[in-house]
């Protein structure tokens, strides 16, 4: 094999490689993000493994398994169970979403995206700060109550519409308290 | 954490990944054009494909040539990525001409691994006359969707119908794949269809190399009366003696050719003219 075939097999075997991570990367979130749900709920002692219809966890205000009776501070979900045919121009965007028993978002934090370059320009912290204290019941248009940045760009919208959409779905599901 | 007091290594670290595998990108890209290496060529069109498609949708869109009439541009320091390959993109194409056709966009590398798959008789060559007309269509597409864009500020119809690269996001209509499987059947009889023809990011690019354009493909004298490389070029960019800038993605198959001491005139008339057949070591500063 000549040199140039080669460094053309290792290239070719690298962007294989790289193809395929990515794709793994972009089809799955993590089933325990701990630091991330902390965030969405600083003062929760513990939180449920994702689970029930519509998946989510549920944040606890004492330890569920000395206390049965534990009362829950709200749950979170990934946008991406909920909606999963909501798309940014590449891929799917990976929010956890994060809401109290009223209905009112406590954060959203986004751990993955794969949109070309610049499309996803507010991502780190502005666009998801936004979010904190909406209600479901709010709009959520982007140039409206939440921020156009340069544009509303396709990733933008989409992030919007999947938090607001999938919010929604869990109010009306899991929150009884959230209508009233 | 508060925006207000982030430090740079929040801002760069998110951005990192992309920088590298984007500059690395952009190294091979230029080696392969500057060592006119065909092997590094499809290497260029693998990487482009299997990253700055399937991995990252990162293609220049029509939408980037909206942002010139809005100035809506993605926060610096959230977007560097961006920002360098706009820079490269442009940098390259008035250094050099539509480099970024020819090798960096990842739908006309896609459609350019199709040379060596489909087999040549497949291939319906266009007549010159039908080309030369053809070749305007693209520009007639860039004038419409910017007038769309201008009249509506509608940029989600354009990007969805005016162009094939959300394919890579896999992600469409059934309208959206039914026009992307015509074009690409197309593109199996009509080599590089798109590009030639309709893309309007290509006829932007066209219009820039055509204004400027800084280093030239050199030409021999005997280009004037030769056509071996006029009908070599399969993006219909050489009229004789000249070269269409706008129509030209430096893909370095008539380059080759003229360095070609067994094939070009130019070295065959010389040669016969010293009355001798060794192979001078001279190389033609091209």
């Amino acid at each position: 094999m000549s040199h140039v075939q080669k460094v053309a097999a290792l290239v070719c075997s690298i962007c294989f490689g790289v193809a395929v991570a990515a794709a793994a990367d972009r089809i799955f979130t993590t089933p325990n993000p701990a630091v991330e749900l902390k965030r969405l709920f600083p003062n929760a002692v513990s939180f449920s493994p994702l689970a029930g219809e519509p998946l989510h966890f549920k944040a606890y205000a004492a330890d569920p398994k000395t206390n049965p009776s534990a009362p829950t501070l709200g749950v979170a979900f990934w946008t991406t169970d909920l909606v999963p045919q909501e798309h940014g121009y590449h891929g799917p965007i990976h929010i956890l979403v994060g809401i109290d028993n009223t209905g009112v978002l406590t954060g959203v934090v986004v751990t993955y995206n794969s949109e070309p370059y610049g499309y996803f320009s507010v991502e780190p912290p502005k666009f998801a700060l936004q979010f904190k204290g909406k209600k479901v019941s709010d709009p959520f248009r982007v140039g409206g109550d939440v921020d156009a940045v340069s544009r509303a760009s396709i990733s933008i919208s989409s992030a919007a519409r999947a938090i607001r959409d999938s919010a929604r779905i869990v109010a009306r599901q899991l929150l009884p308290e959230a209508g009233k | 954490m508060d925006p207000a007091v982030e430090g740079w290594r929040e801002i760069l670290a998110p951005q990192v990944v992309d920088l590298t595998l984007l500059a690395a990108f952009m190294a091979l890209a230029m080696v392969s054009f500057f060592r006119k290496s065909v092997a590094l060529k499809y290497v260029t069109f693998a990487a482009a494909v299997g990253y700055l498609g399937f991995t990252k949708s990162s293609l220049v869109s029509v939408s980037d040539v909206f942002r010139l009439t809005d100035l809506s541009v993605p926060e610096f320091k959230y977007s560097l990525a961006w920002y360098l390959f706009m820079l490269f993109v442009v940098a390259t194409t008035v250094l050099w001409g539509r480099v970024y056709c020819g090798r960096v966009c990842a739908f006309g590398a896609l459609t350019q691994l199709l040379d060596p798959i489909v087999p040549r008789k497949m291939r319906l060559e266009i007549p010159v006359r039908v080309e030369q007309h053809a070749n305007r269509i693209k520009y007639g597409v860039l004038a419409g969707v910017l007038a769309y864009f201008l009249i509506t500020k509608d940029v989600a119809g354009p990007i969805r119908y005016a162009e094939p690269f959300w394919m890579f996001g896999l992600f469409g209509s059934p309208a959206m794949w039914i026009g992307l499987v015509v074009l690409l059947a197309a593109t199996v009889f009509v080599r590089n269809l798109y590009c030639r023809f309709l893309c309007p990011v290509g006829a932007a690019l066209g219009l820039i190399s055509q204004v400027t354009t800084v280093f030239r493909i050199k030409r021999w004298s005997e280009c004037s009366t030769c056509k071996i490389c006029e009908k070599t070029c399969e993006w219909g960019a050489i009229r004789g003696p000249l070269i269409v800038k706008s129509e030209c993605v430096r893909c370095d198959d008539c380059e080759r050719l003229y360095m070609d001491q067994k094939k070009c005139p130019h070295w065959l008339i010389l040669f016969r003219r010293k009355g001798n057949t060794a192979v001078p070591v001279s190389n033609p500063s091209l």
